[in-house]
């Protein structure tokens, strides 16, 4: 009986696929090392962040919410991390606080937003700047540099010719896809994100939902601060000054519907939308349009690709009619 | 005592005099980290710091007064690419009116594609100035090649770095009269009430016969023009034109329009609460800065104040439900 209400991806976030597949033959024709297995491991490294982020953010938005905070929460969880690798503190604990700083965060924007009843934009504008001026303060100026963990292995590592980074991200989308899709937590997500009060009727905490999304995105950026360590082997002031704009069009490209029309997406769009992204930043460098205008085209793309929900939107009606 | 607790409501439920006495009590407390700070001198010198604040602010404001979710994300990003387009036609050796003329144009042109995609599309407002935002923000910074525009004739610093009377020039002659206008708009014309009406309630608005889609564009294609205006007056007090001048601007016309009282819900608020909330925006970072607090922990006091004034808000609308 309930499994008929399993829900379903749509068409619309295969579309996304093939819009990728499309793209990566584009690039592959018009420029030659675009599909050299150097450059495609490069934008996966690359990506990896956005694409951990985007999990959470996915959730977050499937309930009609927003975050701007991540970037700067993945700052304050870097730094933090980064001053206990340099103490030499013992791996695992680095990864655990990490996450539980991250989850901790989390769910102080989750808290707020639900008990003062704030809008989402409002309060993670807010703990954007706050996290931004404890950033400043406590690098003070300065960078961290030299951080070589055992993470770093992460992202350079291979098990069987497939870089270990692609592995996790895809460990990490299926996990996700299984709990949103199968698990009653992703149901009441789905079932909070279209309708809040009859969610609430049929006996849906929508504050609880809406507090553990926040919770799992802090866990995804905790993480992915990790991901960024040793990527990059330091922490410097504009850490993460992007990550929430590019984590929303990815989301939004996938086909998860922006604020005010939650509970439609899933994050099979998602992948697909963070990869389109990644692949499109790398290969309008390689064809060599300047690199200022990179953030005109991811613009572009946000408005076009609303567009077109509304396109298919309208089409939908019409048929219905 | 209940006369006093009556007091008290009521300086928390009038947005004005609360406003009025945070003000106060912030200039009383900010005099004692140094003696110079109370004159009146002082007082109004800091303002030419709040006129670029103030006058982004406005048409903030009003976008979010008109409801469904209005916002305008791109206004700093607005504000840099008209900057740099005013920079680029000065130094193509077009005249100052000509070049003014042409940055107030792209600004509206701006507010005009804002107000297309979300007034007329349908598009949300926060995705879709968000997404405009970074057009606008990249293009200004692929026009200046990243480095600053300079070469702006001498005497156009009078704009942004001279006073009259001891008021600044940019507050004096451009701030204050635009207020002033916008006020009058606001409050005495059939726009004004219209812009009151389709933020507090969209579809009653439209049965009235109201045009919501027209208002919502004009108000999107007005704050494109105030931030053009306000570029000019940047552009004038820093004498270059720079890509990134806008970067952050809109959090703060946000948090402003908040804090002096406008709803977010749309349909609800007071401009002379907006200037207030500006004034004391300006008074206390500049306060801040002579008592040698690290210019970093403004951006975390932002943060504090935008979420303290919804909560305020909120709490006005439940005193008043009660």
């Amino acid at each position: 009986m309930l499994r008929k209400y399993v829900p379903q991806p749509s068409k619309r976030e295969y579309i996304t696929f093939i819009l990728l597949l499309l793209e990566i033959l584009l690039f592959g024709m018009i420029a030659d090392n675009f599909l050299s297995l150097d450059n495609i491991v490069r934008v996966i490294q690359n990506s990896a962040e956005i694409a951990l982020v985007s999990i959470g953010m996915t959730m977050v938005m499937l309930l009609g919410g927003i975050d701007l905070s991540v970037g700067s929460t993945m700052g304050i969880v870097a730094i933090v991390a980064g001053k206990m690798i340099q103490g030499n503190s013992n791996n695992f604990v680095v990864l655990i606080v990490a996450m539980g700083l991250g989850i901790i965060l989390g769910t102080i924007n989750g808290l707020i937003i639900t008990k003062f009843k704030i809008p989402d934009i409002i309060v993670t504008l807010a703990t954007m700047n706050i996290w931004r001026a404890m950033i400043f303060m406590m690098l003070g100026g300065k960078w961290i540099t030299g951080l070589n963990s055992v993470f770093s292995k992460l992202t350079t590592g291979k098990i069987l010719g497939i870089p270990v980074l692609l592995l996790v991200i895809i460990a990490f989308y299926a996990l996700f896809y299984y709990i949103t899709m199968y698990r009653p937590f992703g149901r009441h997500l789905y079932a909070t994100g279209s309708n809040i009060q009859s969610a609430e009727l049929l006996g849906i905490n929508a504050n609880k939902i809406k507090i553990i999304s926040y919770s799992l995105l802090g866990l995804m950026v905790g993480l992915a601060s990790i991901l960024y360590i040793s990527r990059m082997g330091s922490v410097e002031m504009t850490i993460g000054s992007e990550l929430s704009l590019q984590c929303i069009a990815a989301v939004t490209l996938g086909g998860t519907s922006v604020k005010g029309k939650g509970g439609k997406g899933s994050l099979i769009g998602t992948l697909a939308g963070v990869f389109f992204i990644a692949f499109l930043r790398n290969g309008i460098v390689i064809l060599g349009v300047p690199s200022l205008l990179e953030n005109a085209f991811i613009g572009m793309l946000i408005i076009g690709s609303i567009l077109f929900d509304f396109f298919l939107d309208k089409k939908k009606v019409a048929k219905a009619a | 005592m209940i006369k006093i607790k009556k007091l008290l409501t009521n300086v928390v439920t009038s947005r004005t005099s609360f406003l009025i006495s945070l003000l106060l009590f912030i200039i009383i407390i900010l005099s004692f980290s140094s003696p110079y700070f109370l004159s009146i001198s002082n007082l109004l010198e800091i303002t030419q710091f709040g006129a670029v604040l103030a006058i982004v602010a406005l048409g903030e404001a009003l976008i979010i007064l008109s409801g469904n979710e209005g916002i305008d994300l791109s206004v700093g990003a607005i504000l840099s690419l008209s900057g740099v387009l005013f920079g680029l036609a000065i130094n193509n050796g077009f005249s100052m009116g000509a070049a003014i003329i042409i940055t107030i144009l792209s600004g509206i042109l701006l507010g005009c594609i804002n107000g297309i995609l979300i007034a007329y599309i349908g598009i949300p407002p926060l995705i879709g100035t968000l997404g405009t935002m970074y057009i606008y923000s990249s293009l200004a910074l692929y026009l200046t090649g990243g480095t600053p525009i300079s070469g702006f004739p001498q005497y156009f610093r009078i704009l942004g770095q001279k006073n009259t009377f001891g008021i600044p020039n940019q507050v004096l002659f451009v701030a204050i009269p635009i207020f002033i206008f916008t006020y009058f708009i606001i409050k005495r014309t059939s726009f004004g009430r219209k812009v009151y009406l389709v933020g507090t309630n969209d579809v009653a608005a439209r049965l009235a016969t109201i045009n919501t889609p027209k208002v919502r564009m004009a108000l999107y294609a007005y704050s494109g023009f105030l931030a053009s205006i306000a570029s000019i007056i940047m552009c004038s007090w820093l004498m270059t034109a720079r890509a990134d001048v806008g970067n952050g601007l809109e959090l703060q016309a946000v948090t402003v329009s908040v804090l002096g009282g406008i709803n977010i819900k749309g349909g609800e608020g007071n401009l002379s609460g907006v200037m207030l909330a500006v004034l004391i925006i300006t008074i206390t970072s500049s306060g801040l800065q002579i008592a040698n607090v690290n210019s970093i922990w403004q951006l975390a006091i932002l943060g504090f104040i935008l979420i303290f004034a919804v909560l305020l808000n909120q709490y006005i609308v439940d005193k008043k439900v009660a």
